[in-house]
């Protein structure tokens, strides 16, 4: 099992690699001028010129590419006294905990990626994202909470009550669910709930998980402000829990191991309980914890609508205005989330699995 | 005489599907006593386990339901209570407890994911108010009793960590868990080798005699009930045909059915032409109405007999042919453990070392329990599994080293038929498409036109109708099934077939048929066959040479005849003597050992 999942992790890595090449080499071609962006209106040739110098973008691509692993590495080398140099180890740059000298001038550094600077804020994007990524993950979880919970429920009761009324009806709905489009029914949602009915249920069209009060601008946790983007989240994948649930419950309930089990003289209760249940949740617990990276990435339509302060929100503004390293670090954090669910995933299916677990 | 324990009176059972009600048990009757074991014979279809499935109340309802008749059980504790009428929590007390039930497939009847052991705990508790460590304690008496080899691990394994046969032992521990009155077993050793039939067969014999407890044994296969049952019933139809005391029913048969059954067993003693089927003995009118053929069971196989000298004719004809297959010093290993870098580190020896030929226009017999490596020798010469080392040459060419794009030329003179005739056809496609699809790969013929002709003709030769081209899967019998496959595997007009297990999944009666079927083309077509089967009776009836593996090697290799007259090895000799044979003398001494010890 530890070997297993070394090398899942192993696997993981070289993923991770891919993916910063990619997106290294992606973002590098593409049009635009980093240097007019950051000066904007100010821009004249020799300041142009003194940041494509700090950017390093004078330097030749692969030089570019290699300083981007150094940043980006917990374990990076560093010049420790040459301005010039591409890999100074510059203290506004890098927050570094330990450093081992190696030379005179060379040192090696344990420290946290440095995802560079946003060229519109100049604010360092690890901050950027350190400061938008809890709202997105707790909008995330609690959708899959939601649908996790609610979506399970109805599923067992739809395969029980299989082609009664109650049945149809949740199969209608889980396919509205599946086939109605977020940015579409987050709409919808907040226009419905937020305006129209806001007198009976206290809620707004838009707001983040923490408010600033008017008068004292005290910052507040509103949790309230969290319903209506986690329904409109979670309600795809609540439909697919639904019949997932449904699906895999009938398919657990027709094999012959349920038949040995009514044969000992069990109650149909204790039948579905004690032995199908088990049975049934493997394909949907997979599922469920293999969508939870693609929620977080998912979010950003809902996050624009409900004005959501989360990491989507981030990316779609970093978006418009080409502020490049964002982007690139926020793919980033998106890729190594997909990596770690899917690791995460593995082990859960062997838990849960003895037949898999063995090997 | 012991007490009455169970009685069914004029019991119908009906299934309603989508368009008709179909009427699986049509008025049966039968009594069974203390003690005693009935064995209820019939194919597939003829309502055997329905017939089961209501005394236990299992009947899938919907769309099943008991239409009228009574199933008296004289109960322990509550006296004679009629089952159809019963309430649902009642029938709940009695089943598993006082009737316990085993069935056909023991790989799928455990729970993969909770322990034996705890399956065995969950039954005891459930009816006797244990605690869950007394409870434990009785489940490794038990599971010593039916003799699994370290009960201790076994306890905490979860099923697919055990073999087929140690399951079985698993859930017949789990129905004798309660001491029941009455013990339902259906086709409990239908999916097992001979082998571990035998053992078995014979576990639930000696626990039957320690309990005193009635079988039911449900089979599609007479031979096996022939040492275990007193009474037979034979079901045709959802009807009961005949039913009788075992002595009577193998010495004496009354109804062309029970013929048919009786003579279609391949025998082990005398060598035969072809098999008698039931139609030798009835066919079905139009109206639905059996019509007898007068003839006996010894008359029919009198007539199939093939004579010593008519054979030695034959093979030596035979074996002046040259050779069609030479398989030298073949090896095909599985990696079971790798190293971190994905480097094997552990085999396991499928095949192992093997060496033989086969001429053309042979039937060469390969038979060993499951694991031995015979299906693996046969995906192997086919090069669907790469050999590990060794030559393989087919038509004096050297095979193991051909690349792939020819190979696949290759594979339209050598076709394999494979063992579950459910599975290996997609149920998306119709029958006659499926047919049609090797030739169109192999671009044979012109168009789709000479194609399906082609097609429509195979179909005739397998005694299927044109009409049945455009039908699907699922409208198909077993039989009909594995039919097909033969067709599909005739489409490209190959010189050489592996049957792998192909009559294994079949009923006997059904087993005949297709077996005389792949005679019948043999001589048609001037096959040459491997036969790959588990069942030496089957396989000692096709071929002219019989090769016994074991354990990935061969054990013993010969004339087929010569090899069940005079085995050489202890392991063919276990494997003989482990067939079902339903001779009389083993019937009337096993009659003779259970009176012996009544008294």
């Amino acid at each position: 099992m530890l070997k297993f999942i070394i090398k899942k992790i192993v696997y993981g890595f070289v993923v991770l690699l891919g993916v910063v090449t990619a997106v290294f080499f992606l973002f590098n071609v593409l049009p635009g001028d980093p240097a007019a962006i950051l000066l904007g209106q100010r821009a004249n040739k020799d300041a142009i010129e003194a940041i494509n110098k700090d950017l390093g973008r004078n330097r030749p691509l692969t030089v570019q590419y290699v300083m981007y692993l150094n940043d980006l590495s917990f374990i990076s080398f560093h010049n420790k006294n040459n301005k010039q140099s591409a890999f100074y180890l510059d203290k506004d740059k890098y927050s570094y905990k330990y450093a081992v000298s190696l030379s005179d001038n060379d040192c090696m550094v344990l420290k946290m990626p440095y995802f560079r600077r946003s060229y519109i804020s100049k604010r360092k994007v690890s901050e950027i994202i350190s400061d938008t990524l809890p709202e997105t993950a707790v909008l995330a979880i609690s959708s899959i909470i939601l649908a996790t919970i609610v979506g399970i429920f109805l599923g067992i009761i739809a395969a029980i009550k299989k082609d009664t009324f109650f049945d149809r009806f949740s199969l209608v709905l889980s396919a509205l669910g599946m086939s109605a489009p977020s940015f579409f029914v987050g709409v919808i949602i907040a226009w419905l709930f937020g305006y129209v009915l806001s007198e009976y249920t206290g809620l707004r069209t838009i707001g983040s998980l923490y408010e600033y009060d008017d008068y004292t601008g005290e910052k507040y946790l509103s949790l309230k402000n969290l319903i209506l983007p986690t329904i409109t989240l979670g309600m795809r994948p609540l439909a697919i829990v639904v019949q997932l649930m449904r699906s895999s419950l009938l398919d657990v309930l027709s094999q012959d191991y349920i038949r040995t089990a009514k044969a000992k003289g069990l109650s149909f209760y204790a039948v579905i309980t004690k032995h199908a249940l088990k049975n049934a949740l493997n394909p949907v617990v997979t599922a469920i914890s293999g969508w939870f990276a693609g929620l977080m990435a998912g979010a950003v339509f809902v996050e624009i609508i409900f004005s959501w302060k989360g990491i989507g929100y981030e990316v779609f503004d970093a978006l418009t205005k080409n502020d490049l390293p964002v982007v690139m670090g926020t793919t980033l954090v998106f890729a190594t989330f997909f990596v770690v669910t899917n690791i995460l995933v593995d082990i859960i299916y062997g838990v849960l699995d003895p037949r898999i677990r063995i090997k | 005489m012991k007490e009455l324990l169970l009685e069914v009176k004029n019991v119908v059972v009906e299934f309603q599907t989508e368009d008709e009600v179909v009427t699986a048990v049509d008025g049966i009757s039968f009594s069974l006593r203390r003690g005693e074991t009935i064995g209820i014979v019939g194919e597939s279809g003829s309502g055997k386990s329905v017939s089961a499935l209501s005394a236990m109340g299992l009947i899938p309802s919907p769309p099943g339901r008991i239409v009228s008749g009574q199933i008296t059980y004289h109960s322990k504790e509550k006296g004679p209570v009629d089952l159809v009428q019963l309430p649902a929590d009642e029938m709940r007390k009695l089943r598993g407890n006082e009737l316990a039930m085993i069935f056909q497939e023991p790989m799928t009847s455990l729970n993969p994911v909770i322990t034996c052991g705890n399956q065995v705990v969950e039954a005891i508790m459930l009816h006797q108010k244990i605690k869950k460590k007394d409870a434990e304690q009785k489940t490794l008496e038990l599971f010593k009793k039916v003799k699994l080899p370290r009960p201790e691990h076994i306890m905490t394994a979860y099923p697919h960590q055990i073999s087929g046969g140690q399951k079985q032992r698993v859930m017949i521990a789990m129905a004798m868990s309660c001491n029941p009155n009455i013990l339902i077993a259906d086709e409990p050793t239908t999916a097992l080798d001979v082998t571990v039939q035998k053992t078995i067969l014979d576990l639930m014999l000696d626990l039957q005699r320690e309990k005193e407890m009635s079988i039911l044994f449900i089979t599609h296969d007479l031979g096996v009930i022939a040492e275990l049952a007193d009474k037979v019933v034979v079901m045709y139809k959802g009807k009961i045909v005949e039913q009788g005391s075992v002595l009577d029913i193998f010495n004496n048969p009354q109804h062309p059915y029970t013929k048919g059954l009786l003579a279609c067993r391949p025998p082990l003693d005398v060598r035969l032409k072809h098999l008698p089927t039931i139609n030798d003995f009835m066919e079905v009118d139009a109206a639905g109405a059996i019509v007898e053929k007068e003839q006996t069971v010894n008359e029919a196989l009198y007539h199939a007999e093939i004579t010593t000298e008519e054979r030695k004719q034959w093979h030596t004809e035979l074996y002046s042919r040259p050779k069609i297959l030479e398989v030298k010093n073949v090896k095909t290993y599985f990696p079971v453990n790798k190293s971190f870098f994905g480097k094997p580190t552990e085999f396991v020896k499928a095949v192992d070392d093997v060496s033989f030929d086969v001429y053309e226009g042979e039937t060469l017999g390969l038979v060993g329990e499951s694991g031995c490596g015979k299906t693996t020798l046969g995906r192997t010469i086919l090069r669907l599994v790469e050999p590990t080392a060794g030559l393989i040459s087919f038509k004096k060419q050297d095979i193991t080293a051909l690349p792939a794009n020819e190979m696949r030329a290759l594979r339209s003179d050598m076709q394999i038929i494979f063992q579950d005739p459910y599975s290996s056809l997609n149920p998306q496609i119709t029958v006659g498409e499926a047919i049609i699809e090797p030739m169109r790969v192999h671009n044979l013929y012109k168009n789709d036109k000479e194609r399906k002709e082609k097609a429509m003709d195979l179909l005739r030769r397998v005694n299927l109708t044109e009409k049945q081209f455009y039908r699907y899967p699922h409208e198909f019998s077993g039989g009909q099934r594995q039919r097909v496959c033969i067709a599909r595997a005739l489409a490209l007009s190959p010189h050489f077939i592996i049957c792998d297990e192909s009559v294994s999944a079949l009923d006997v009666s059904v087993q005949a048929q297709v077996l005389n079927l792949l005679n019948d083309l043999k001589k048609e077509f001037k096959f040459t066959y491997i036969f790959i089967s588990h069942n030496l009776s089957v396989v000692k009836f096709m071929s002219d040479r019989m090769i016994v593996m074991n354990k990935g090697q061969i054990e013993e290799m010969g004339d087929a005849d010569d090899i069940c007259d005079n085995p050489q090895s202890e392991y063919t000799c276990k494997l003989i003597n482990s067939i079902p044979k339903g001779r009389m003398e083993d019937i009337i001494r096993s009659i003779e050992n259970k009176k012996k010890l009544a008294f």
